[in-house]
């Protein structure tokens, strides 16, 4: 399968930059094609401009940011791993999302049509592998705003029979080392299985 | 009371900016005495850099200061968050979120020292026990079924994870202006009276 892999977080030495390293391990065994954005490391910037805003009804997106938008275009499945922060995305990848996920990428709206129009059709596959400060109870309470984002709204742009697979750390604050090791263990085997 | 209003859209002659001034002019009405936060205007950088994030981690080995390394637009705002008893949020919803600009304000600003504090237990306790009543204005190009169906995220993400850093008797209130392309002039301008009517009675 066509991978995609989407990493998020600032800091090389973290964490979910290993569970990154386990993740590309896993689909290495699986022979993938996988393709794999570091937004940090790209410098991504997540504001969208006002002239994007101002055209937003238009199809197609900055010159800059095509790269990324060829890749989601290519891709067959979506990997997402980033760290939960305030129950949702770090704002640079929500802004990926804002400014990538445009008009002529991921949707459109016909002539006359009130509904968008899926484009990236071509996802029938979305992984989440992310983690969370607070405990899954507080997570629940708080109402899991990031989950939704990524297994509801960007999800309706995609495939219709898009699997979603949610692989989450939580309470990762307080976590032991056996607890996070296995954590890894589990992110490597889903991603062979994927 | 002291209010601080934070706004997030990219263009100045947006719907939420006009949004946003009714709203200022609601609680100046009630005699609030309120700050405005312009995130586009400000030029404020979403993204959270490394330095915060280890900063924000007290405990991470690599952090050799007590003190967070932010920049000082981030301490002004956390101040001004510090002292606000009204904070309101006038954003566009954008794939059912926060625009990555105001998330990134949520991500820099409420660190620690100013969302949270550490008891001597080393208990999380709220650190803005002081924010009387949260305030969100959002606009919304789905209808509301539909936002319902997928999920206010942004919503929840402020009515909740936000809020847990406030008091427990912290009052919430939301005003959506939802499948806003399909809207009349005429409902556009009921809903900015209705802003300004609201605000004026916190």
């Amino acid at each position: 399968m066509r991978v995609l892999v989407i990493y998020c977080h600032p800091d090389p030495g973290s964490f979910v930059a290993a569970a990154r390293d386990r993740a590309l391990a896993g689909l290495a065994a699986a022979a993938h094609d996988v393709r794999c954005t570091d937004l940090y490391s790209d410098g991504f910037q997540p504001e969208m401009t006002a002239t994007e805003r101002r055209t937003h009804a238009v199809p197609g997106l900055a010159s800059d940011l095509q790269p990324y938008a060829d890749d989601l275009q290519w891709a067959e499945a979506l990997v997402l791993i980033y760290p939960t922060w305030w129950s949702a995305q770090p704002a640079v990848l929500k802004g990926w999302i804002d400014r990538v996920w445009v008009a002529g990428v991921a949707w459109e709206l016909p002539e006359g049509k009130q509904v968008l129009r899926p484009l990236l059709t071509n996802v029938r596959r979305i992984v989440v592998v992310t983690t969370h400060g607070s405990s899954k109870f507080v997570n629940a309470v708080e109402g899991e705003a990031g989950k939704r984002t990524m297994t509801r709204s960007i999800r309706t742009m995609c495939s219709k029979r898009t699997r979603t697979t949610w692989c989450a750390l939580y309470g990762v604050d307080d976590s032991t080392p056996q607890r996070r090791a296995k954590f890894l263990d589990r992110v490597e085997r889903t991603m062979a299985k994927l | 009371m002291e209010a601080l209003v934070v706004v997030a859209h990219p263009c100045d002659d947006s719907f939420a900016h006009a949004a946003t001034v009714r709203a200022v002019a609601g609680l100046e009405a009630a005699g609030h005495s309120t700050t405005l936060v312009d995130l586009y205007a400000e030029k404020f950088v979403a993204a959270m850099s490394r330095e915060e994030h280890h900063a924000y981690l007290r405990d991470a080995p690599t952090l050799d200061t007590d003190a967070p390394t932010l920049d000082d637009q981030a301490i002004r705002h956390g101040e001004l968050l510090s002292a606000a008893e009204i904070v309101v949020f006038v954003y566009p919803t954008w794939w059912s979120g926060l625009p990555a600009m105001l998330k990134g304000w949520i991500d820099r600003v409420l660190v620690p020292g100013v969302a949270f504090t550490f008891d001597a237990r080393g208990k999380l306790r709220p650190g803005l026990t002081q924010v009387k009543h949260i305030v969100g204005i959002s606009t919304y190009g789905s209808p509301r079924i539909y936002v319902a169906a997928i999920n206010d995220n942004g919503r929840r993400t402020i009515t909740r994870a936000f809020r847990v850093s406030c008091g427990l008797r912290t009052r919430t209130t939301w005003m959506g202006l939802y499948a806003i392309d399909t809207r009349t002039d005429a409902e556009r301008t009921a809903f900015l009276d209705r802003i300004e009517l609201k605000m004026s009675s916190i």
